[in-house]
């Protein structure tokens, strides 16, 4: 077998196969984001313009959408085998991920705190099952990172950079289904 | 049974009194007879490989227990119909509507789709050539969910507590104000850990089929079974997500005080949706991949090459696109108002084209060919008239008005079991008569076979038949009794003789192997149909990493017209990287990690499903750390520099 | 081997009377005339596709004749292809307008006079209950005037049933929290079973009504009773 191409020809493989993966996943927030129309505003309880508050969302959205640009830091260093650049891009990320976490842990207390619960109305139901889906994904790729920190030092360099740029499809992807939230679950009702 | 413990009143079903006495008294037999017969290194072997044959074999084995659980299921419900105002053993109220669910779930979940999943898992990767699934440790990971989500559902009825909500788990009766117990919990968490199992599996045949085909086998070459499967993982990755969020949906209702489908705010039918736009293609993924099989089986066994290939192939995505597009058929009588109605009927009748255009290439292909009558060409002959009487009763049903008529009555029950069990079973029998020399190296008895082929398509046809006019004259599905005044006991009475006639057919199967495989009969060889595709051209059983020397294919049936021209297959120089095989445990530890998991849910134990959540997590570490592709990589990095 | 031919004719027999194609009103003969329709269609189909099965199989089994030649390739045949496709289209289409309007005609559930005579129906586990503009409840059984159009208000207070009187037409969901009509016009006296039709817990089998279709005179006399 000629070895040289093994890595690529099984990488590609991965690659497709977890592209599939998130289009799996796609359909899943889909299927939320319908759950969230169909149900919001609801004819009793709250109404979302009552309940969302601009400035948590606004900071949650700015460090995770940074988040995205900072792992590009990361992609840069992978291609040219610079490990600083890695490592940079991965902590900055982590550290954003991380404040974005804070920001959700923060607003979902809050909202707890002033009686908005998953069982106050149809619209916050399927509020915190969708946004909380979300923050669950965001956590794991939290969990992620320190894993692939990990793995730099233990794997050969090509399984790492592979193992690398599978996170990164999934974390820009977690920013994506972000973006469809800001736009189906917030801004309606921030504007 | 009743009794006092500990001044405690305990009362056990019988029923369930007898499935713990027999798993007691069967266990140890079995555990004695793998020891004494020295099976357990078999065991371990099949249990911590990654190959696809192996894992091919798991699936349709345990595919066949459940097929053997649901089937007695089948039984004693047919026994509590057996005649009017009957009541046999514990099978009335509760007790029926239990089984009714754990037979209809577990046919479709845990029987029909593993027994496909099984047959692409041995065939698929031979058919185009590969060496084995793109991703073989997703491969086992997919298996062990599938298992796992099995014997959860399976566990539930020995703790007196079996999904009693129909297999369709309609809320509001699935939800916790109207079925408090652990129940339907049970059905969320077998359903949720192994469809994750079939989506795994789908992603891995697509990645297959896209990625992996030997050098020259263009997409318009292949045969159809990798065709059907390919088509078919692509609704598995658009229906079983949704089933997924509908489940954790349901999963709130029932846990957390959300109302998305009770109380003044929630939309019952709602549910209804989300289940029918995974429940309908669920359908066609139950029948492609049988399509694709007998695709092939006709092709073989009339010696002649697939009539209308192109068509074929169209109309096989054709099913599969508008399968996506006529769910609420199942909901006419909703009250979705005439526009709806008729806009859903319209798109159903439109599938009967394409299927139609199916079995006439079918007839088509027998046509001047030389129709040899061994057991996979019997399943695939007695599917076509079985399951054209199942597609007309489906163009009939997909006529709104008169549908109103035919909903929930045993004229629907006829139909879909015509219709599965028509395709998917028949095909999957055909499948597994046709495979079996690869997946053994031994064929199964053509006597015994055609045995077990008359005896339970004579029983089926027996069964089901009468049910369509049963459901004319009135009797609503999932009903335990019924009245002599019904006007029903003679066709009940003949469905329960067809039922035991295919449980006694069923008797064959495990005869046919007992005896295929007691004596020490000589290996069949590759090619013991005279095949023409590309299978039969590698040892049998079919060895790890069969294609060392990868063919070059230069058109449809390749093998075929190589044989015929008295030559070979050219082989490849440069053919891409095969997947990497590992031996490993892993798989049980997820295994383990999700059980614990969700019987912390379904019991609402807390700590539990901390302790699984953590398990759970712990796995994803185990296995970032164990990749089995590190020492390969090392070695191209060495050879590299 | 007697039992068998007696099983037969009782099968034939009690197919003379199905409950569904036994129609008495103009909802339900409507249906039964899809269904008549559909099922004449359809047997067209399934006689064609026998033919053609039984000759294939039959005429070109193997035998000792045929068993080593090899049959000649045969990549397709367009005009068939064509035949097959576009007839079946065709039938189909003739089976669709009808559905259509028939289903437009079911779904009109408007009174349409002040004549009509309105039912609450509420469906709960595991009874039924009918409801009279007069106040007058009934659990086991639904009386009804014979020739006059009766629109029923079909409401649940638990989970979802279906209101279902073969004989007098296509069954009707009774869903909680949302109210379903359905408009029916009995037409010949006589009682019919009505059944729930939608699984909804241990004791769907018994909630069961009787659907009792009196003349005018005997419908008032009952309903002041």
């Amino acid at each position: 077998m000629n070895s040289k191409t093994m890595s690529k020809d099984l990488f590609g493989d991965k690659r497709m196969g977890f592209f599939i993966y998130l289009f799996v996943e796609a359909v899943m927030f889909a299927t939320l984001f319908a759950t969230y129309l169909i149900y919001t505003p609801a004819p009793q309880g709250p109404h979302p313009s009552e309940v969302f508050e601009v400035k948590t969302v606004v900071l949650a959205s700015i460090f995770l959408l940074l988040s995205s640009g900072t792992l590009m830091i990361a992609e840069k260093g992978l291609d040219r085998r610079n490990i600083k650049m890695i490592l940079t891009g991965l902590l900055i990320t982590f550290t954003f991920g991380a404040i974005f976490m804070y920001f959700e842990v923060h607003e979902f207390y809050t909202f707890v705190t002033e009686g908005h619960t998953i069982s106050t109305n149809n619209f916050l139901s399927s509020f915190y099952v969708l946004v909380g889906l979300h923050a669950s994904h965001v956590l794991f790729g939290l969990f992620w990172m320190i894993v692939l920190l990990i793995q730099r030092k233990l794997l050969p360099y090509n399984l790492f950079k592979e193992k690398h740029k599978i996170f990164n499809y999934y974390w820009h992807f977690v920013d994506i289904i972000w973006v469809g939230i800001l736009i189906i679950v917030y801004i309606p009702y921030l504007i | 049974m009743q009794f006092y413990l500990f001044g405690d009143l305990i009362v056990l079903p019988t029923d369930v009194i007898a499935a713990w006495v027999s798993v007691i008294i069967g266990a140890p037999l079995v555990l004695y007879w793998f020891t004494k017969k020295r099976y357990w290194p078999v065991v371990w072997d099949f249990a911590t490989s990654t190959n696809h044959r192996k894992i091919g074999m798991l699936y349709i084995i345990f595919a066949l227990l459940f097929f053997f659980r649901a089937g007695i299921d089948a039984l004693f419900i047919r026994m509590q119909l057996v005649t009017a105002e009957n009541e046999f053993w514990v099978f009335q109220g509760d007790k029926y509507n239990e089984i009714f669910t754990t037979h209809g779930t577990m046919m479709i979940f845990f029987v029909a789709m593993p027994l496909l999943i099984g047959l692409m898992n041995v065939a698929v990767p031979l058919q185009i050539g590969a060496n084995d699934l793109a991703f073989p440790f997703l491969n086992a990971i997919g298996f062990y969910l599938f298992l796992t989500g099995g014997m959860i559902f399976f566990a539930a009825f020995f703790f007196n507590a079996a999904p009693n909500a129909g297999w369709t788990a309609y809320a509001p009766l699935s939800t916790y104000e109207f079925t408090s117990g652990p129940n339907n919990n049970y059905y969320i968490f077998g359903l949720q850990v192994s469809g994750l199992g079939t989506i795994f599996a789908a992603i891995n045949m697509i990645v297959t089929i896209l990625r992996l085909r030997a050098p020259g086998l263009k997409l318009t070459r292949m045969p159809l079974f990798p065709w059907a499967s390919l088509i078919t993982s692509f609704l598995i990755l658009v229906a079983f997500p949704v089933l997924a969020i509908a489940l954790l949906l349901l999963q709130f209702d029932r846990f957390y005080g959300a109302t998305f489908f009770i109380g003044e705010m929630g939309h019952p039918v709602y549910w209804q949706h989300l289940f029918w736009i995974f429940g309908h293609p669920e359908v066609y993924i139950l029948a492609l991949p049988a399509f694709g099989i007998f695709s092939d089986i006709i092709s073989n066994f009339s010696r002649k090459n697939v009539f209308g290939y192109t068509s074929m192939v169209i109309a096989l995505a054709l099913i599969g696109l508008l399968g996506f597009m006529v769910w609420a058929h199942h909901m006419f009588t909703v009250g979705l108002g005439p526009f709806a109605n008729t806009f859903f009927a319209i798109t159903t009748m439109m599938i009967a084209v394409p299927t139609g255009i199916k079995v006439f290439n079918w007839l088509f292909t027998m046509r001047r060919g030389v129709i040899r009558l061994q057991t996979p060409m019997l399943f695939a002959l007695g599917f076509i008239p079985t399951f054209v009487m199942g597609g007309v009763t489906g163009v009939m049903l997909a006529s709104a008005a008169a549908d109103m008529q035919y909903h929930d009555t045993y004229f629907v029950v006829a139909h879909f079991h015509y219709v599965i069990i028509g395709s998917t079973v028949l095909g999957a029998f055909a499948g597994l008569y046709y495979w079996y020399p690869k997946m053994t190296g031994k064929v199964l008895d053509d006597k015994l076979g055609k045995w077990h082929f008359w005896l339970f398509l004579i029983g089926f046809h027996l069964t089901f038949f009468p049910q369509h006019l049963a459901g004319l004259n009135g009797m609503p599905r999932r009903v335990y009794d019924y009245t002599w005044e019904d006007g029903v006991f003679v066709y009940n009475f003949i469905s329960t003789i067809g039922a035991f006639l295919m449980g006694a057919s069923m008797l064959f199967v495990l005869w046919n192997i007992y005896k295929t495989h007691r004596t020490k009969e000589e290996n069949v060889g590759p090619d013991p149909w005279d095949g023409r595709t590309l299978e039969w051209s590698v040892p049998s059983p079919v060895p790890e990493h069969p294609f060392e020397k990868m063919p070059v294919i230069d058109r449809r049936d390749a093998l075929w017209w190589a044989k015929q021209e008295g030559r070979s297959l050219p082989v490849a120089d440069h053919p891409r990287a095969s997947p990497i095989a590992v031996r490993t445990v892993q798989p049980l530890v997820l295994s383990a990690a999700l059980t614990i998991l969700s019987f912390g849910f379904i019991y609402g134990w807390v700590w539990m499903q901390i302790l699984g959540g953590a398990a759970s997590l712990g796995f994803f570490l185990l296995r970032a750390f164990n990749d089995e592709r590190t020492e390969a990589y090392r070695k191209e990095e060495q050879d590299d520099e | 081997m007697k039992k068998l031919a007696m099983m037969a004719v009782l099968l034939v027999l009690s197919g003379c009377n199905l409950r569904v194609l036994d129609p008495k009103s103009q909802t339900a003969s409507d249906q039964a005339f899809l269904i008549y329709l559909s099922f004449g269609i359809m047997m067209f189909v399934v006689l064609v596709v026998t033919v053609l099965f039984i000759g294939f199989t039959w005429k070109y089994r193997e035998t000792e004749k045929n068993r080593y030649d090899t049959p000649k390739h045969e990549e397709g045949n367009r005009t068939l292809e064509i035949i097959w496709t576009v007839l079946p289209i065709i039938l189909l289409i003739g089976l669709a307008i009808p559905t259509v309007m028939i289903t437009y005609d079911v779904s009109d559930i408007g009174a349409t006079s002040d004549e009509t005579l309105h039912v609450n129906v509420t469906g709960e586990q595991f009874r039924w209950t009918f409801e009279y503009e007069n106040g007058k409840q009934t659990h086991k059984n639904l009386v009804l005037p014979v020739d006059q159009e009766v629109v029923l208000h079909l409401t649940s207070n638990d989970v979802i049933h279906s209101f279902w009187v073969p004989k007098l037409g296509g069954k009707i969901d009774v869903l909680p929290g949302e109210e379903n009509q359905m408009k029916i016009t009995p037409n010949e006296e006589g009682t019919y079973q009505g059944k729930c039709a939608e699984y909804c817990g241990t004791l769907h089998t018994d909630m069961r009504f009787d659907t009792e279709v009196v003349d005018q005179e005997e419908f008032q006399q009952w309903l002041e009773e």
